[in-house]
């Protein structure tokens, strides 16, 4: 039974995939203008450049044709070239991974222990402190992220001179990127947290637990905490899609390698292999990420399993 | 939201840390830059903004002076034959690439017929080597070169990125040829040693160099031994890097924060006009209304350019008076003063062409349509806040003549698609050609490949011809000057704007900064050090 579950469960993975795919394809194919002025782009334009661009890239083929022999190579964990780079998109892709991988997780990190920190402090507490966390979560979702790190660059790096504001090169290249990125998370989840948390402890069991002579912190932190986690859990998820869009801006602000910045540079100049490849990328990592929730969903809640 | 940043970054670090002028000079120096290279292979070049670092690693076998001629570098004559044909190029015997390869004759013959290749560059092949026939080796230190047919533009291509020496070794054993990278060497002062995408490149010195371009402040090798260029594409970040010390030098300075570096006593700015053409609007003569001659020079006049320029970039614009930039030797000066800013004659225009109603909310109609017009603009290519520029000119030309100028920035397939379709009154462009010869001939002819204002003037057609078949610098400025005339004053195509500009700003320790003579861009770092 439970291997049918994870076969079942692989195999709507690769559908998630295969119409990401088809998606971003049409995407681009419906979008306006031809690709071969695309690559032209601000250059020189003649029949006999058009003809080379067409040649180079296969472009004349009917769209169905290029589709599938997109969808073969990719099969063949062939991502193609880059119009733009005139490299491999695998190799472009490899060498940008890391650092959007290390960003990422600095700022899942950020939000997480923030968001927990806070609401564990101030859950069931007085009304000031309730009102000075919810008023730091609002600011913190609704400030744009390009506004945070520029904030954040002006104060701690151009003024303080703490940090670096560039490249990938050591730990503190990534506390501010990771601040940036992090704080819309902790403001978001922190609240979803507390909220959780505070029902929680209006329930049965905390009051028994209270009358087992449990101190509040305990109560919050060994029981409550577990039920407050499943709403917070699934906003990871959506926390996943923060990071990578997110990811676009921080790494162009502070001038880091990344995929996002990769992204933009493909998205503006009509890269379509590397743009592919990027959306390819997102669906697999929210494939995953969606997977795992599932199985954490019945380690937190054994109620789930059944 | 982002004209607010500036500002308020300014409030913040204007009040904090000491700029690094009394830290100890660094040995090595850090550059942020705004644009990243597509590629660093000189023969794939395709961004003006890259020549700093195209000739940091490679060296051109000519260079380009101010005023226009060229002088020596990798070649120290050149003689061109009576009927053009034929161009004879004596070179240096002294010159190695960085991998150790002796660059000869031969080693340029294998450059340019790389350009051969299928694939290899396309549009290098189809215009600037159109002419190209034959290169053949006389001795090591002499090359022959056959065109087909007269080509006034040869020299420029022999002056620029594209005739950047590659080692012949490494064109053939290059792990990806069209990228360049550490494995694809030229003979320039600077040796590449890394690059890591979105984030810095990075160069050591040559040792070895005593070959400079013509016009070089020093001889012998660079003087500083290592240089980083960081990619920072966000202006008010650099701004940040430059006055907190974290980098010694910056390009691309936005008009609103020139003020703080020009008030800041540790630091320097310069700028230099870009060659080419200078920012302008075309009028699209092909449909309604601008292929009434009155219309355009009505549009014209309605605007108060130094006004708009005031307000815009706060005195750092260059106003433009030609569709040549004033930075080309082909400029010609006596077109100034004559157009714009007359309010009275643009609206005596329009009444004269028919536009007298005015509807509702104050727009010029005409049998019952308004005086609409609109400018398509690819995002990726609006800089110099000439987004801003667009509004406040929509803003004169609605107040002072009732004008409805609609400003539209898409993505550049929806613009593409637009000037395919022929969907708009007014095509904004500046192009930064070396040359200013080479965009015209790409603007101006019946048929030009961005002639986006069907503009068709048998004279102006065989001008350019002339003018591209000869290398007399002379003769083409003449007859530049002809066809500037024709399109700004008698027929009032254009509508120029500014000229466009590169800034550098840097430490006060930081010397030997400038700018590429033949493009007005920053120049590479082989004159640059820090001290005295």
């Amino acid at each position: 039974m439970a291997r049918l579950g994870v076969v079942r469960r692989l195999g709507s993975g690769l559908a998630v995939l295969w119409a990401a795919a088809t998606a971003s394809y049409l995407a681009l194919l419906l979008a306006p203008g031809d690709t071969v002025d695309i690559l032209v782009g601000d250059g020189i334009d003649t029949p006999e450049i058009r003809a080379g661009i067409i040649r180079e890239w296969g472009l004349d083929r009917p769209e169905i044709v290029q589709y599938l022999s997109y969808l073969w190579r990719l099969l063949h964990g062939d991502l193609g070239r880059s119009y733009q780079l005139q490299r491999g998109v695998g190799e472009v892709l490899a060498t940008q991974v890391g650092p959007t991988v290390q960003l990422t997780l600095a700022a899942a990190a950020v939000g997480v222990t923030l968001a927990a920190a806070i609401a564990i402090l101030t859950a069931g507490r007085g009304r000031a402190a309730r009102g000075v966390a919810s008023a730091a979560e609002l600011v913190a979702v609704s400030v744009p992220p390009f506004l945070i790190g520029i904030v954040l660059l002006a104060v701690f790096s151009f003024t303080l001179g703490w940090f670096p504001v560039s490249g990938a090169q050591g730990p503190s290249a990534v506390v501010l990127p990771a601040l940036a990125l992090g704080l819309p998370i902790a403001g978001v989840l922190g609240q979803v947290l507390r909220g959780g948390l505070e029902r929680a402890l209006e329930q049965p069991f905390a009051v028994t637990a209270r009358a087992r002579g449990l101190t509040e912190r305990a109560l919050v932190a060994r029981h409550a905490l577990r039920h407050a986690l499943i709403p917070a859990v699934t906003l990871a998820g959506w926390f996943t899609g923060t990071l990578l869009g997110g990811a676009v801006i921080t790494e162009v602000l502070f001038g880091r390698p990344g995929l996002g910045r990769v992204a933009m540079d493909a998205v503006t100049g009509r890269d379509m292999p590397v743009v592919m490849a990027v959306v390819l990328l997102s669906a697999v990592v929210y494939v995953t990420i969606s997977t795992l929730l599932d199985l954490a969903y019945r380690a937190i809640d054994p109620r789930i399993r059944g | 939201m982002k004209r607010l940043i500036p500002a308020l970054l300014l409030a913040l670090t204007a009040c904090g840390a000491q700029p690094a002028a009394q830290q100890a000079a660094p040995a090595s120096l850090t550059w942020a830059i705004e644009t990243q290279p597509i590629t660093l292979n000189p023969q794939q070049w395709s961004q003006n903004k890259a020549r700093l670092l195209v000739f940091n690693q490679f060296d051109a076998l000519l260079t380009r002076k101010q005023d226009g001629s060229f002088g020596p570098w990798l070649a120290t004559a050149w003689k061109v034959s009576d009927d053009g044909l034929s161009y004879t190029l004596t070179l240096r015997d002294d010159v190695t690439f960085h991998d150790g390869t002796t660059f000869d004759a031969a080693a340029v013959k294998a450059n340019l017929d790389q350009f051969r290749v299928p694939g290899y560059n396309p549009a290098v092949a189809a215009i600037q080597l159109r002419a190209y026939k034959e290169a053949k080796v006389i001795s090591p230190t002499t090359l022959e070169i056959t065109l087909k047919e007269p080509d006034g533009l040869f020299l420029d291509f022999l002056a620029s990125p594209y005739a950047g020496q590659v080692s012949p070794k490494s064109l053939r054993s290059a792990k990806d040829l069209k990228f360049g990278g550490p494995d694809l060497v030229g003979t320039g002062p600077f040796i590449l040693d890394r690059y890591v995408r979105g984030q810095e490149i990075h160069y050591r010195r040559n040792p070895a160099y005593r070959w400079p371009r013509d016009g070089a402040a020093h001889q012998g090798p660079a003087h500083l031994p290592e240089i980083t260029y960081r990619f920072l594409p966000e202006a008010a970040v650099r701004v940040g890097a430059l006055t907190s010390g974290q980098v010694q030098v910056i390009e691309g300075v936005p008009a609103t924060e020139a003020g703080l570096i020009k008030s800041d006593p540790g630091l320097s700015l310069q700028t230099a006009l870009n060659s080419g053409t200078a920012f302008s609007y075309y009028f699209n003569l092909s449909r309604p209304p601008f292929d009434d001659q009155r219309v355009r020079r009505a549009f014209r006049e309605a605007v108060d350019v130094d006004a708009v320029l005031r307000s815009v970039y706060q005195g750092t614009a260059t106003r433009a008076w030609s569709i040549v930039g004033k930075a080309s030797t082909f400029y010609d000066a006596s077109l100034e003063d004559t157009f714009g800013g007359d309010v009275a004659k643009a609206n005596a225009l329009l009444d004269e062409a028919g536009w007298k109603q005015r509807d509702a909310q104050g727009f010029r109609v005409k049998d019952g349509k308004r005086l609409s017009v609109r400018t398509v603009a690819s995002a990726a290519f609006v800089r110099d806040r000439r987004d801003i520029l667009a509004q406040a000119i929509q803003a004169q030309v609605k107040q002072n003549a009732g004008i409805d100028f609609q400003v539209r920035i898409v993505d550049q397939g929806t613009a593409q698609q637009a000037l395919d379709d022929n969907e708009y009154e007014i095509f904004e462009n500046s192009r930064g050609d070396s040359d200013a010869g080479a965009a015209l001939n790409l603007i101006l002819p019946r048929g030009g490949a961005i002639n986006r204002a069907h503009f068709s003037d048998a004279r102006v057609d065989k001008w350019l011809a002339e003018a591209g078949a000869t290398a007399d610098q002379g003769r083409r400025k003449e007859l530049y000057a002809k066809a500037q005339q024709v399109v700004v004053a008698e027929k009032a195509v254009v509508f120029p704007i500014y000229v466009p500009a590169d800034q550098i700003a840097a430490q006060k320790s930081v010397q030997g900064l400038g700018f590429d003579p033949a493009s007005g861009t920053p120049a590479g770092a082989y004159d640059v050090r820090i001290g005295t």
